[in-house]
């Protein structure tokens, strides 16, 4: 097990590795030099000179390659042209934001989705279980983005129950204060949050029913039924638990999205978050941030799955035994 | 709209339903097709994504607009639906009905070709990594891990920010070169299945080489999943398609798709929502449609899985 | 007792505790009078950095102007000619010593925030940092005709100029934001784009810097001590969003009090109806155009196939229905202008020379000059080369954008194929300054005078800098040379209409919009003046009754 352990976080390293080179050389071979300068408004020969020593621009790639990986050793995450200042702080503030978002979606996620899974596979084929899956079913096809703006619409402008924008209100509560404050950046993260969540939550919903309707018809259900245990006792010992199993392979997955944020989402609600930094980034050229974006999402990404392999080795036995040297498959 | 569109609307939602009424005649003898129309969306799944293929064949036939005209653009700017222009007019003035059906053409061609440069491409990678297995399966399985690795938004971001506009080609190509990981995954786990069976190994004795071993007997036994994840895919893609053309590389204007669609009325979204509102849902319904007949194909390809049928 | 009590009653109880805690605990406030008040200003985008001469950005200038002072600056009639209109800031008075030297005596009540007096030696320093190429400020240009700035005495700057022209006082004070010398000495120029004094600033303006929160909002404070009066609105906070329809729904929904554009008829439409707004029209200072490189596309020494033509470009010009696609557009806020002209120019003349909006005439010059459909494709071909061009658009700018798909069907009736090409602005940067385009979608946001703007954008000395497209006429030049140099105002009226009507003629450019901005602030703000270069510049003097005080504006800061 532990050699196996070893050899994985190995892998994961030499990926992130893989990944951070890749795009290194993408955004430079990409069209479009970085924005020094406001709007299409030229920089002075002169100064763009200037600039690109500055920023440390100049020379050829391999050059410039192995200084960023010299900086990135000391944890020198270089200086965002676009945004002024070190990378380093402006992921800083980021960061918080957009964890809270993903963090705040994903519980609506798996709590609501894992209710509505689970009520569905008690009433299944039933009058509930038919109208709400054709509920799940539509959250779960519409463009996540075009819900967001539908929601916005009614809920920010029409009946106008959640602000319209941003993470909180700079007159009352610029810093969380006191417990109104509190209640006040929870309104201005309902909007977004529940956006992500729901969508999350039909995907969650759908899976989790097939999989308490899978486990449903398997023997030892039926063996434990024949005991003459009550219905509810089996579905909530068995069923439940082995359902749960799942949600470690879900969580994996969702771990990476919990730092690169939902990009669209968090441009529509104007919430500065990772997403929103990083695709500025890309679309300005700003190397630097993206460069930093990317080692990050790529590190979440594979500790993510790494994490989820080792949850599932330890919680489910036969997988421990199929391995053997060998990976969970 | 002109009232020979109209007939030809009227006749398009009936062939519809008559596709979905023949679909379910012919399968009822077979139990695959039994099983798959028991589901209870299949049905109306089948019917939707007809009607769409439908309306994008004889897109000209079914409006009365050209969908790129701008019909009057003083006048007849975000104009709300009315019996002229009964989805309403854009902020260019182009009739927005003209627009969606002539966008399920883009739209759906996009989904299709995406899907299948995806599925053949992760077929292909899993195939090859579950049957040779050793390094060949870690070099390629790394690989993928690769490609997962990289969250997806920002690979297509990147990658369409380096050429500008991409035609549709082009377009299509890394659409669905970034989406066939999840793919082979499935593929090199069916096939690390079947591998084992006794007719691959009576094959291999007989001395048939490894390709046609893998395409001839571990593909079609391999074939029910890749199917059914193609289906559910082709929705992915629209979607991805949707939030590309959003955020400003995707389909370029004025080539009507239902995401640059979405993008165009954005900045009007208060004034006038339709514009932003009916190419979302047709989003919408034809994803809800994959969606349904992906898992009616499930539950009918793969007798080993129940989900309380 | 507590766990008596039935489940669904220890739950009602918990609910409403936190109910009636939440409203108690919210922040109390108290400000009575005169000197209370916030502005909550909605933003499009964010300052990228507070350092005046490495900014261009237009909520970076607006905040400055809260912060940092000018020597003077313009009144509210925008007039930039001779020295009667502007207002004393933080010179109490100039005087001329000689036709090339103006002498400012210093306000002694002028204070840094940090309690240091400002002083001639800052002024000196600051004209040193703006010329400096090592900081490469935007600004440099404009301050090309000023030889030196000295300080005399510690109340005392001396301006000497090169040569005597009629804006010269405005060339002394508009460009310049005065900086504190002893807190910038030490940063190296080349890192003044980066300096953390960008992100927090400290200024000697009528508003003091509180605090930024990137992304989210940045917040300023009344200085109570300002020699030039205390402003009546204490707090000022700006509220960035991505997008302007956000930003207006924002406004609208009353979580912001006011915004300096909303552009589009649909904005401004909806900013109208809402009940606690007003809406300001004022003078735009904004342009667009669709230039025609007159360059071949990627090589600048061979005249564009099809643009390098001038007639083939009066007749795209005469294609065009300007009146149409602005009403479209823009509806009753903004103006066909007159040729490279913004409503904010004293040179604005709707009766100048222009090219009418004339198809029939459009079509036979393009057919008479070889233009023809001969394959019946709907595009008109010359020698097997189809009429047709890329058009540069940065996805940026919905007005331009939406400008460019409009003039792309108009193009197409008179046999002209225009394939639009949307990218980013780094994209639409790198390839202007390669000349690797055929025409582009531009707009300028034009300084209170033509006499920087014209020349850089339209004469050959704009090569190399602002002159896209290479438009270069002797003549031209020579006329906007007698322009900015002319002695008096009619002379210099009479050789600005020469060149404008010279450079309509020549046709480098479809002129399409001049806007007219409006602004919406919440009814309770009394008093507001909006100067159209510069909307912020007088909002020191705006201020909130005692008797339309409203939650907000009690808050303690």
């Amino acid at each position: 097990m532990t050699a196996w352990l070893v050899r994985r976080v190995a892998a994961s390293i030499a990926i992130v590795f893989l990944v951070v080179t890749l795009t290194f050389i993408l955004m430079d071979v990409a069209p479009g030099k970085p924005m020094l300068g406001p709007t299409e408004r030229l920089v002075d020969p002169q100064a763009e000179a200037i600039l690109n020593r500055q920023f440390g621009l100049d020379g050829p790639l391999d050059v410039r390659y192995v200084s960023y990986l010299r900086e990135l050793a000391h944890g020198n995450l270089g200086l965002s042209f676009g945004l002024r200042r070190p990378v380093a702080d402006a992921l800083a503030e980021a960061i918080p934001n957009t964890l809270l978002l993903a963090g705040a979606a994903l519980l609506i996620d798996f709590l609501i989705g894992l209710a509505l899974g689970v009520y569905q596979a008690l009433r299944v084929h039933r009058i509930p279980d038919v109208v709400l899956g054709n509920v799940t079913l539509f959250l779960y096809s519409v463009p996540t983005f075009w819900l967001g703006l539908i929601l916005l619409l009614v809920f920010g402008e029409w009946l106008g129950w959640f602000p319209v924008a941003g993470m909180s209100d700079p007159i009352l509560c610029p810093t969380v204060s006191s417990f109104y404050c509190a209640v006040d950046r929870l309104w201005h993260l309902a909007l977004p949050a529940l956006t992500l969540g729901f969508v999350g939550a039909a995907g969650t919903a759908r899976f989790q029913r097939a999989a308490m309707l899978e486990v449903a018809g398997q023997d030892y259900i039926r063996t434990a039924r024949a005991k003459g245990a009550s219905e509810r006792r089996v579905l909530l010992r068995h069923q439940l638990r082995n359902a749960l199993l799942s949600f470690i392979t879900l969580f994996g997955l969702a771990f990476p999205f919990l730092l690169t944020g939902a990009v669209l989402i968090e441009t529509i609600f104007a919430w500065p978050g990772m997403g929103r930094l990083a695709t500025d980034a890309i679309l300005r050229r700003d190397f630097p941030v993206v460069n930093a974006a990317v080692l990050l999402a790529s590190t979440m990404v594979v500790a993510g799955n790494l994490v989820a392999d080792v949850l599932l080795a330890i919680a489910d036995p036969r997988l421990r035994v199929r391995s053997g040297g060998g990976e969970p498959a | 709209m002109t009232l020979p569109a109209w007939f030809a609307l009227f006749v398009a939602f009936a062939l519809a339903i008559w596709v979905v009424r023949e679909a379910r005649r012919r399968t009822a003898h077979h139990e695959t097709g039994r099983r798959f129309f028991r589901h209870p969306t299949a049905g109306w799944g089948i019917g939707v994504l007809a009607f769409f293929v439908i309306v994008a064949v004889v897109a000209p036939l079914v409006t009365s607009y050209d969908p790129r005209a701008q019909l009057d653009i003083v006048h007849l700017k975000n104009q709300p639906p009315s019996w002229s222009y009964i989805l309403g007019t854009d902020v260019y003035s182009r009739d927005l009905w003209s627009r969606v059906a002539f966008g399920a053409r883009v739209s759906l061609i996009v989904g299709a070709l995406g899907m299948l440069v995806a599925a053949t491409v992760g077929t292909l990678v899993g195939a090859v990594a579950g049957y040779y297995r050793h390094w060949v399966d870690a070099v390629l399985m790394r690989g993928v891990d690769v490609g997962l690795a990289l969250p997806r938004i920002f690979v297509l971001l990147i990658a369409i920010a380096l050429f500008g506009q991409l035609p549709l080609t082009a377009l299509v190509l890394a659409i669905g070169l970034t989406s066939w990981f999840g793919t082979s995954r499935l593929v090199r786990a069916e096939v690390l299945s079947v591998r084992e069976r006794d007719f691959v190994a009576a094959a291999r004795a007989v001395g048939a080489g490894p390709g046609r071993v893998i395409f001839r007997h571990v593909l079609p036994n391999a074939a029910a999943p890749i199917i059914v994840s193609a289906a559910l895919g082709i929705g992915n893609v629209l979607l991805l398609e949707a939030a590309l053309s959003f955020l400003g590389i995707g389909v370029a204007s004025p080539t009507p798709s239902w995401g640059n669609m979405i993008a165009d009325g954005a900045p009007y979204l208060a004034s006038a929502p339709w514009t932003t509102l009916f190419p979302g849902l047709a989003i919408a319904l034809v994803v809800m449609a994959l969606n349904a007949v992906g898992d009616a194909l499930r539950d009918a390809l793969d007798p080993r899985q129940e989900s309380g049928a | 007792m507590l766990s008596a009590m039935p489940l669904e009653r220890r739950l009602a109880l918990v609910l409403a505790t936190l109910v009636l805690g939440s409203t108690a605990c919210q922040r109390a406030g108290s400000c009575t009078g005169a000197y209370c008040g916030t502005l909550v200003i909605g933003a499009v985008g964010e300052p990228d950095i507070l350092l005046p001469p490495s900014t261009q950005e237009g909520v970076s200038r607006d905040i400055d102007e809260q912060l940092f002072l000018k020597l003077a600056d313009i009144g509210l009639s925008t007039n930039t000619i001779g020295d009667e209109d502007f207002q004393p800031l933080l010179a109490e008075r100039w005087e001329w010593d000689g036709p090339l030297t103006l002498v400012f005596h210093l306000d002694p009540r002028a204070r840094w925030q940090d309690g240091q007096p400002v002083t001639a030696s800052d002024v000196a320093f600051t004209f040193d940092a703006y010329t400096d190429s090592l900081v490469a400020s935007p600004y440099r240009a404009a301050l090309r005709r000023v030889a030196s700035v000295t300080a005399r005495d510690p109340q005392t700057a001396v301006f000497r100029f090169r040569e005597k022209y009629p804006e010269m006082f405005y060339d002394a004070v508009y460009h310049m934001r005065v900086l504190p010398a002893h807190l910038l000495r030490g940063t190296p120029r080349d890192q003044w784009r980066t300096a953390p004094f960008g992100r927090q600033p400290v200024g000697d303006g009528p508003y003091r810097f509180v605090s930024w929160k990137a992304g989210q909002s940045l917040e300023l404070v009344a200085d109570s001590t300002f020699f030039l009066g205390r402003p009546a609105i204490r707090r000022l906070i700006w509220r960035f969003t991505p997008d302007l329809m956000v930003a207006t729904t924002q406004l609208v929904a009353d979580q912001a009090d006011g915004r300096d554009q909303l552009v589009t008829p649909d904005n401004i439409g909806r900013a109208a109806a809402a009940p606690q707004l007003t809406i300001y029209p004022y003078r735009g200072a904004t342009y667009g155009y669709m230039g025609f490189n007159l360059a071949a596309n990627g090589d600048t020494t061979q005249p564009h196939p099809i643009f390098g033509d001038r007639d083939v470009r009066r007749a795209l010009t005469m294609a065009v229905d300007r009146a149409s696609l602005l009403k479209s557009v823009f509806g009753d806020y903004a103006k066909v202008p007159p040729g490279p002209v913004s409503q904010l120019w004293w040179i604005w003349d709707p009766e100048m020379r222009q090219l009418p909006y004339d198809t029939t005439r459009a079509k036979w010059t393009l057919s008479s000059h070889g233009w023809r459909d001969s394959d019946k494709d709907g595009i008109r071909d010359r020698d097997g080369q189809p009429l047709a061009f890329h058009l540069l658009v940065s996805s940026v700018s919905t007005i331009r954008k939406t400008y460019a798909r409009l003039i792309q069907e108009q193009l197409r009736q008179v046999g002209v194929q225009v394939e639009i090409d949307e990218v980013d602005n780094s994209v639409v940067s790198e390839r202007l300054a390669a000349g690797k385009f055929d025409a582009v979608m531009l707009a300028w946001q034009t300084d209170p005078t033509p006499s920087s703007g014209v020349p850089q954008v339209w004469t050959r000395g704009g090569f190399g800098r602002s002159n896209y497209l290479r438009y270069d006429n002797p003549a031209f030049d020579a006329l906007v040379d007698k322009a900015t140099s002319a002695a008096t105002r009619a002379q210099a009226r009479v050789a600005w209409r020469g060149a404008i009507e010279t450079v309509n003629a020549d046709a480098p450019a479809i002129f399409l919009f001049a806007t007219d901005n409006v602004a919406a602030f919440h009814k309770r703000v009394a008093d507001v003046r909006i100067r159209p270069d510069s909307w912020a510049a007088l909002v020191r003097t705006w201020r909130i009754p005692p008797d339309r005080l409203i939650d907000r504006d009690r808050v303690e800061p």
